[in-house]
């Protein structure tokens, strides 16, 4: 008994013209036209319709335009790149004579001699010591369009091996790079580890353990992964430390770089002091030859710094001695009796700083109370909320113009609300995880930079996206570019008033990322999946 | 056998060798494949996007694009199929950022219920419409169906390639072309296109 006893209906007719159905049914459906004249009448009816819609597609109606004749050029800068290029040296200008060189001659000014803060802050001495071989920003980035330069030019040679390859050589260099992980002492605890007074070891020294103690010298840079960390003896390079608890009461002849939940130094420093901390300690034995940085919950400074003082701290102690300028931003600062501070100090907080009446200074300190929160009463912070829109709809243009199509197909992403938001909670959290854990491998130490630097840039570019959606729902949808323009500078304008808002801004500002972010995530895998597939 | 639209045949063994040439460098073997296949891929541009210079923009851009992504074509399939599958995905991301798709193109398809045509309504809707008329209407359908029409009427992609090509299932692709016939027959019995047949003289 077929199941076309019925007559069959008008897909089943078109699939069987077009060879789409399976055998049997195919077999069911000659069988049923057998007898059937309505079926073989549509039959005939759909099969000449679609000889009848190929005829009117195929016919040449148009002649090819003249300037279509000859063959396009392959190499011709896009306008929008060219744009882009403009934009982007523009804005790159603004940024550093407006924001970032102001800084710096701030920072120099105070003392922070060592010119580029960057590298100060980054790259100098033990954190990655291949970092040396760059000595500055500049060169990586000329470094890094040089390669993009390459790459462009050789994109068209690429398979898809070749791209894994690349992909997994870029790995290995950045596996190869830091020179410190191939001359150095690399020790696992077990679960404690200890280099005993009177040793000595003659390279950097790398140490993962539960505790570790130093009570010998090091004769290059100790590096450490542990709870609790103590160093009793000298360390002729620098210290970097990953701890709970951190002290140090040995010498240094180079710098200290600490995130740990308590330092305390008890010796002298030869060089700088960088602590990422939830508390401080510089006892009054201490010394530190040149500046120190500190982002601290709490600080108490007894000891001596030669150079400049620089913190932000929740609360902050001062006892000891400050050989030049300190510039502190902090909740509560308190200057006690025997504290002298020679060069000048700016504090800017909450709170009136108490200061002792026993306590040195060179001179006045210059206060600048703040409130807690945005200070909507200062045409300052409307100022540079325009300005922070400005920077965003700059970045998204620069975006618009460079990859239109990426562009259009991550403010689509946005559409898909839920998705965008789960896909964002989820990336918003796990890739910084991921890229800390991955510093903490040391020979990954640059995959984990350049991947917290494009996890800030994506968190950067999500409320550009979100904007470009905002400002689509608000006017309608365009067509083209120039639209796209107009609701993006929109939208943003919203969003950066949503942002302006008291206690709901804030976490207005969280699911802007989120949901832009985890749009991001669907445009990318929506780039990177018909290659996976045709892999 | 290779049935695709191209302006002038080219053997298999013709096109293979100018293939491999367009890999080497040599600017007057594109030159020859450029004239040989951008008229159809041209007219193939003009069916699907709404203006004649969005057609001429959306040539150029392909051939841009084909001759950046020759390196990734397998030779084991036909050129043709490779070049309108480049040509699709083109235009397809041009309507898709152009925005104005229709919302009714996604979810109802599935719902909504085709009415079974009259064959002698069908085969008198044939023969009242010419060419033109039916481009016509055509570029009154949503981008989705018309884009199916196009790509297998036109472009005489499979199933599998159009299913691909719009991110549907390949099940789906049957109903979806069926629902796009649908619409242009209903396009052409509202555009009252007898009329202007008579003034135009004819059929094409």
């Amino acid at each position: 008994m077929s199941q076309f006893d019925d007559h069959f209906d008008e897909v089943t007719g078109l699939l069987f013209l077009e060879r789409q159905l399976d055998e049997s049914r195919a077999r069911e459906v000659s069988a049923h036209l057998a007898s059937c004249a309505a079926c073989r009448e549509l039959l005939h009816a759909l099969e000449s319709e679609g000889v009848w819609l190929r005829q009117a597609l195929v016919a040449e109606d148009e002649s090819i335009p003249a300037h279509l004749i000859s063959a396009p050029e392959r190499g011709g800068a896009h306008w929008g790149w060219i744009a882009a290029f403009g934009l982007g040296v523009g804005g790159a200008y603004t940024l550093w004579s407006g924001f970032i060189e102001p800084w710096i001659a701030q920072a120099s000014q105070a003392g922070f001699t060592q010119g580029n803060v960057l590298t100060m802050l980054l790259f100098t001495g033990a954190f990655w010591k291949g970092w040396d071989a760059m000595r500055s920003l500049t060169e990586f980035l000329a470094v890094a369009t040089l390669g993009t330069v390459a790459i462009w030019l050789l994109r068209r040679h690429w398979q898809r091996v070749t791209a894994i390859a690349l992909v997994m050589g870029a790995i290995v260099c950045a596996l190869a790079l830091p020179p410190a992980a191939q001359a150095a002492d690399v020790e696992r605890g077990n679960p404690s580890y200890t280099l005993p007074a009177g040793q000595e070891v003659k390279t950097d020294l790398i140490v993962w353990a539960v505790r570790t103690r130093i009570d010998g010298d090091v004769d290059g840079d100790l590096i450490v992964w542990s709870q609790n960390v103590t160093v009793n003896g000298h360390v002729k390079g620098d210290i970097l430390g990953w701890a709970q608890e951190l002290r140090v009461n040995g010498t240094v002849d180079g710098n200290v770089r600490a995130w740990a939940q308590t330092l305390s130094l008890g010796g002298p420093v030869g060089k700088n002091v960088l602590a990422l901390t939830g508390e401080s300690y510089l006892d009054e034995k201490a010394t530190v030859g040149g500046t120190m940085t500190m982002l601290a919950g709490t600080s108490e400074l007894s000891g001596k710094v030669a150079g400049d003082l620089l913190v932000l701290s929740g609360d902050l102690s001062i006892n000891g001695s400050l050989g030049r300028d300190a510039t502190i931003r902090g909740g509560q600062l308190t200057i006690g009796p025997s504290a002298e501070i020679k060069g000048q100090t700016k504090y800017t907080g909450n709170r009136q700083p108490e200061i002792s009446p026993g306590a040195k200074l060179g001179s006045p300190i210059d206060v600048t109370l703040r409130r807690p929160g945005p200070d909507y009463s200062h045409l300052a912070y409307y100022w540079h909320q325009v300005l922070f829109w400005g920077a965003s709809f700059l970045f998204g243009l620069t975006l618009l113009l460079a990859a239109p199509a990426f562009f259009f197909d991550t403010s689509q992403a946005s559409k898909r609300i839920g998705p965008a938001l789960g896909f964002g909670a989820l990336f918003m959290f796990a890739v910084p995880t991921v890229a800390i854990i991955v510093c903490f491998t040391i020979v990954g130490l640059g995959v984990g930079i350049a991947t917290i630097l494009l996890y800030a840039i994506a968190v950067y570019a999500a409320q550009v996206f979100v904007g470009a959606w905002l400002g689509e729902k608000l006017l309608g949808a365009g067509i083209g570019v120039g639209p796209a323009i107009g609701r993006l500078a929109l939208g943003l304008g919203v969003l950066h008033v949503l942002l302006m808002l008291p206690y709901a801004g804030p976490l207005a500002g969280l699911i802007i990322r989120i949901w832009g972010l985890g749009a991001l995530v669907l445009a990318l895998h929506k780039q990177v999946r018909p290659q996976l597939a045709a892999a | 056998m290779d049935r695709h639209p191209t302006t002038g045949a080219m053997s298999e063994a013709e096109l293979a060798q100018v293939l491999s040439q367009v890999r080497a460098g040599d600017n007057d073997a594109w030159g020859e494949l450029y004239r040989r296949y951008a008229p159809a891929i041209f007219r193939f541009c003009r069916r699907l996007l709404p203006a004649r210079e969005d057609a001429e923009d959306a040539t150029t851009e392909i051939f841009m694009k084909v001759r950046q992504k020759l390196g990734t074509y397998d030779s084991s399939r036909p050129f043709t199929a490779w070049l309108y599958k480049v040509a699709s995905n083109h235009c397809w991301d041009t309507l898709r950022r152009r925005r104005i798709r229709q919302d009714l193109e996604t979810g109802d398809l599935d719902t909504l219920p085709l009415e079974h045509p009259d064959p002698s309504q069908l085969e008198r809707l044939q023969t009242e419409h010419t060419s033109k008329e039916v481009r016509t209407g055509l570029a009154k359908l949503p981008d989705r169906a018309r884009m199916a029409l196009v790509l297998r009427y036109y472009a005489d992609m499979s199933y599998d390639e159009i299913a691909d090509t719009l991110g549907v299932r390949r099940a789906f692709v049957g109903v979806l072309l069926l629902r796009a016939r649908h619409q242009l027959r209903d396009a052409l019995s509202a555009s009252g296109a007898g009329a202007e047949r008579a003034s135009a003289g004819g059929k094409s």
